[in-house]
């Protein structure tokens, strides 16, 4: 055992006589840092951006609480948005939708610059708006990618290893050597493994030791212990799969070129080739959905509700919403157009939710396709796993848009029941929509 | 220099290792070129169908007031080029459906990518990966033990007394490697003309894919073949190279095209919407009866038609005051949207420069560019679409204001006769020819590096190999 501590031990020196490789993770520790430092850059912007918003709006509350102020001393007239009543008290109590940045992101922007991550919500809104798009930023850009840490620890980490690698062992098969080291009561197989765990230990003392400060800065171990556990659990044994297939590649290889070109090869049908299949087997299973369905609802079935007689959307509202019929003008025989109108976005939203859960689901059904074949495309697999701790994967905006749903529902409740209640709308009872939705 | 090219390809085609590699390529280019074609009209007979969905609603529509119409507003579809089953560049990340309507400047939405989990980094398995990624670290592999092999077993220096020159070995050696590209390239090329249905222009733009793809092609062999000469061994010239590999296609690429974003840095959305609106605000607001700009323009109308109401107005003033607000909120189009555009094409152009360092950028921007599917298409198709909806929302208050009805009556409604009249939107993909101009750097460079990697054999070949 001793002996084989002492191999590892004098890979430093090899180490160190190979200005290519120490370049290499120089290089490697230059790219992690990148990517980590453009992780906090988007989570200190994202945050900046909903201070920012949150900033605006208490501002238009400021606003609208001197407007009541007015119109109950009688020095403001009612406008024709009459704030006093439900509805457009409850239109003009600012209520955003924020998905708040992890302070995982750091580590991995994911997704996140595909979604947007503030929502002004109206009893209109729906989860698919188009004020939903995302950061404006230069498609190429977003095409290539972000050079984030989940992209250098996926994507470059093997790549380092192969240079790292690459001649471990090769060397001596190059200068016919190797069997020298065998006469000498070494096991090729511990040989192998003593040398291959100096490199395991090293990078992942070297990643480790570059994620933490990172990790403070962005405060993951106050807020995200757990997650952080879990995200360097998962580097390990991604580790681990990389370290184990190039030892097999180095213990059965010919020579360091032999090693080099499978191991490159290797990592091209890993990390480009099948996800890069996958990808275009699932685009043509699931072709991308141009949301006609949706685009339906939000015009012609939309226009359709309008363009019903006033007690026919009635009746659909009492029936939808069953307990309108406890509330005082459900009580009153005559018909009132304007309170009708007033709750016909009560429908449209009912029409929203079904059509948007059509999509969700076709969607699902394309991630679950994708996830089922995580075990022939595992980087695919590995890739998504980090972005789900830090948030910023296809579920976490799935959440927010459901979110988002939950202040729809609930601005529409409030209408539906304040409206047909005839409440009127002062200081008082706008400070309460405010506290409600903020 | 031919009898050597012709002597190193007899060598490649008795290797049976090669043969086999060969036709599991040939087999799987023809695979990946049909089903890219086989999405491709997939794609596009679903863009097709959305488009006329949205269309026959819009023939369909009841009569309705225009200012109604113009709420209603219409859908484009952003159409799937030939050429995307080659390369799709930027499709899976940019929207594909964008609303038009009156008042407002939708943006485009609804991408592939925010569609699904996140799938592959290096997009699909289209020819272009296996083009820009594969083949090239093919050639590396033959390329890397040509001359290195030679020098090791003594064989360069019986070539070298036959009497041929050193560069002519070299460079030979790195054309007979470059020609196995090209005939890769060659087959990928003619699959996708045989099996899609093409024009003169997507011949042109396949030719111009052709050379750029060539050129990539031949730095690569050059490089690998001078490194391979210029190496003590095997091991440290395949290192070497492949370190620049991963420098080109990896590395680079990303950096640059974050730091171009840093470097011209875009509007934050919020920041840009609330600038826009408050540009906005000192327009003609159309909805807003009390507004002062309104007011001198129906003194404007009510002087020129010598009334005193605006009741006695032949027109419908309400459509001249809508008209007057679009106008507006054009100018307020132009100037945001133009400056984010011309943000993006300044980010473009310094991305370009990396060429410079790295040819694999201007490789991957002539890709997606003569496939239609860069940002310059993506712009233009944007542009395009404007323009429609202008043409639109124009055609639908000048009906409002001169098609027969009185000034505040919005119960007044224009037949379906008239929305049908309305042109739809048909987008032509803008000719090579015009766009070529914004890949004169990218061209420029491909060209610098394919003369450099020549001269760097011409100039540069240790003559102590021989020793």
């Amino acid at each position: 055992m001793k002996k084989y501590i002492e191999i590892a031990l004098i890979e430093i020196s090899h180490l160190t006589r190979s200005p290519f490789k120490i370049i290499s993770i120089l290089f490697y520790m230059i790219a992690v840092i990148y990517g980590c430092q453009n992780g906090y850059n988007l989570f200190k912007k994202h945050n900046n951006e909903i201070m920012s918003i949150k900033a605006d709006y208490e501002e238009s509350i400021e606003k609208m609480l001197v407007k009541y102020e007015e119109i109950e001393n009688g020095t403001l007239n009612k406008s024709r948005r009459d704030p006093t009543t439900p509805y457009w008290a409850i239109w003009n109590t600012p209520s955003y939708a924020f998905k708040y940045p992890s302070s995982m992101m750091v580590f991995s922007l994911g997704q996140s610059e595909q979604y947007g991550y503030y929502k002004r919500v109206t009893n209109w809104s729906s989860t698919f708006d188009n004020d939903l798009a995302e950061e404006i930023a230069n498609p190429e850009r977003l095409a290539m990618g972000t050079l984030d840490f989940n992209f250098v620890l996926i994507y470059l980490t093997p790549i380092l290893l192969i240079i790292l690698l690459f001649n471990i062992g090769g060397l001596e098969k190059d200068l016919n050597f190797d069997n020298l080291i065998y006469v000498n009561n070494i096991s090729k197989k511990n040989w192998l493994l003593s040398r291959f765990s100096f490199y395991f230990v090293l990078l992942n003392i070297i990643l480790f030791l570059l994620l933490i400060p990172y990790g403070l800065l962005a405060a993951v171990f106050q807020n995200e212990a757990i997650s952080f556990l879990k995200l360097s659990l998962l580097i390990l044994i991604y580790n681990l799969i990389w370290f184990l297939i190039f030892y097999l590649i180095n213990y059965w290889g010919k020579n360091s070129p032999d090693h080099a070109i499978k191991m490159i090869s290797t990592w091209l049908v890993f990390c480009i080739i099948i996800p890069g299949a996958f990808h275009q087997v699932a685009s043509l299973k699931y072709s991308t959905n141009y949301m006609t369905d949706y685009l339906d609802v939000s015009r012609d079935q939309r226009y359709g509700i309008f363009d019903l007689p006033a007690d026919t959307i009635q009746s659909k509202l009492l029936k939808i919403f069953p307990k309108l019929q406890n509330t005082i003008y459900a009580a009153d025989t005559s018909l009132n157009k304007s309170i009708v109108d007033k709750s016909i976005s009560g429908l449209v939203n009912v029409l929203n939710k079904e059509v948007v859960k059509k999509i969700e689901k076709s969607n699902d059904d394309k991630n679950k396709f994708v996830k089922s074949y995580f075990i022939l495309n595992p980087v695919v697999y590995f890739q998504n796993k980090i972005n789900s701790f830090t948030k910023t994967d296809y579920y976490a905006y799935r959440s927010y848009r459901k979110y988002i749903q939950s202040i729809i529902d609930k601005k529409i409740d409030l209408i539906l029941v304040d409206t047909w209640n005839n409440v009127n709308v002062n200081k008082g009872k706008y400070i309460q929509y405010v506290k409600i939705f903020n | 220099m031919v009898n050597i090219i012709i002597n190193e390809w007899k060598i490649l085609l008795r290797n049976r290792a090669i043969m086999y590699i060969t036709t599991v390529f040939v087999l799987s280019l023809i695979a990946i070129v049909w089903i890219g074609i086989f999405q491709n009209n997939n794609q596009k007979d679903i863009q097709l169908s959305a488009q006329k969905h949205i269309r026959n609603q819009w023939d369909n529509l009841k009569p309705m007031n225009p200012h109604r119409a113009a709420h209603y507003g219409s859908y484009v579809f952003k159409p799937v080029s030939v050429l995307n089953s080659l390369d799709d560049g930027i499709s899976g990340i940019t929207g594909n459906v964008l609303k038009l309507e009156g008042h407002i400047q939708n943006e485009i939405v609804y991408s592939e990518a925010s569609q699904s989990i996140s799938i592959s980094k290096f997009g699909k398995l289209k020819s272009s990966l296996v083009l820009q990624y594969v083949i090239p670290l093919f050639l590396i592999f033959l390329a890397f033990s040509s001359i290195s092999s030679e020098k090791q077993t003594g064989r360069l220096k019986l070539l070298i007394f036959q009497g041929i020159s050193l560069f002519k070995l070299i460079f030979s050696k790195s054309i007979s490697i470059w020609l196995y590209g090209v005939f890769l390239l060659f087959i990928t090329i003619t699959i996708q003309a045989l099996f899609s249905t093409i024009d003169s222009e997507t011949i042109q733009r396949l030719i111009f894919i052709f050379i750029s793809y060539s050129c990539y092609y031949f730095i690569i062999s050059c490089l690998t073949t001078y490194f391979s000469s210029a190496f003590k061994n095997n091991t440290s010239a395949l290192s070497s190279i492949l370190a620049i590999w991963i420098l080109w296609t990896i590395f680079l690429p990303k950096i640059w095209g974050n730091a171009v974003e840093k470097i011209y840095p875009l509007p934050s959305r919020q920041n840009f919407k609330s600038i826009m609106k408050e540009d906005r605000a000192k327009g003609i607001d159309g909805h807003n009866p009390s507004d002062q700009r309104r007011e001198q323009l129906k003194n404007k109308y009510l002087v020129e038609y010598n009334v005193d109401s605006l009741k006695q107005l032949p027109i419908n003033f309400d459509g001249i005051v809508m008209q007057a607000d679009e106008e507006y909120g054009n100018l307020v189009w132009d100037k945001h949207f133009g400056n984010n555009y011309s943000i993006f094409q300044k980010q473009k152009r310094l991305y370009q420069i990396s060429g410079l360092l790295n040819p694999f950028s201007s490789l991957q921007n002539l890709s997606m560019g003569f496939c239609g599917n860069d940002m310059i298409h993506h712009l233009d198709f944007l542009k395009k679409a404007e323009e429609y909806r202008r043409y639109l929302v124009k055609s639908l208050n000048d009906k409002h204001a001169f098609g027969g009805s009185k000034t505040g009556n919005w119960k007044w409604s224009a037949d379906n006769t008239f929305f049908r009249s309305v042109e739809k939107f048909e987008y032509k993909t803008p000719t090579i020819g015009d766009q070529i101009g914004h890949y004169v750097i990218d061209i420029f460079f491909l060209l610098f590096w394919v003369m450099i990697t020549t001269l760097l054999i011409r100039l540069y070949i240790n003559k102590n190999i021989l020793l």
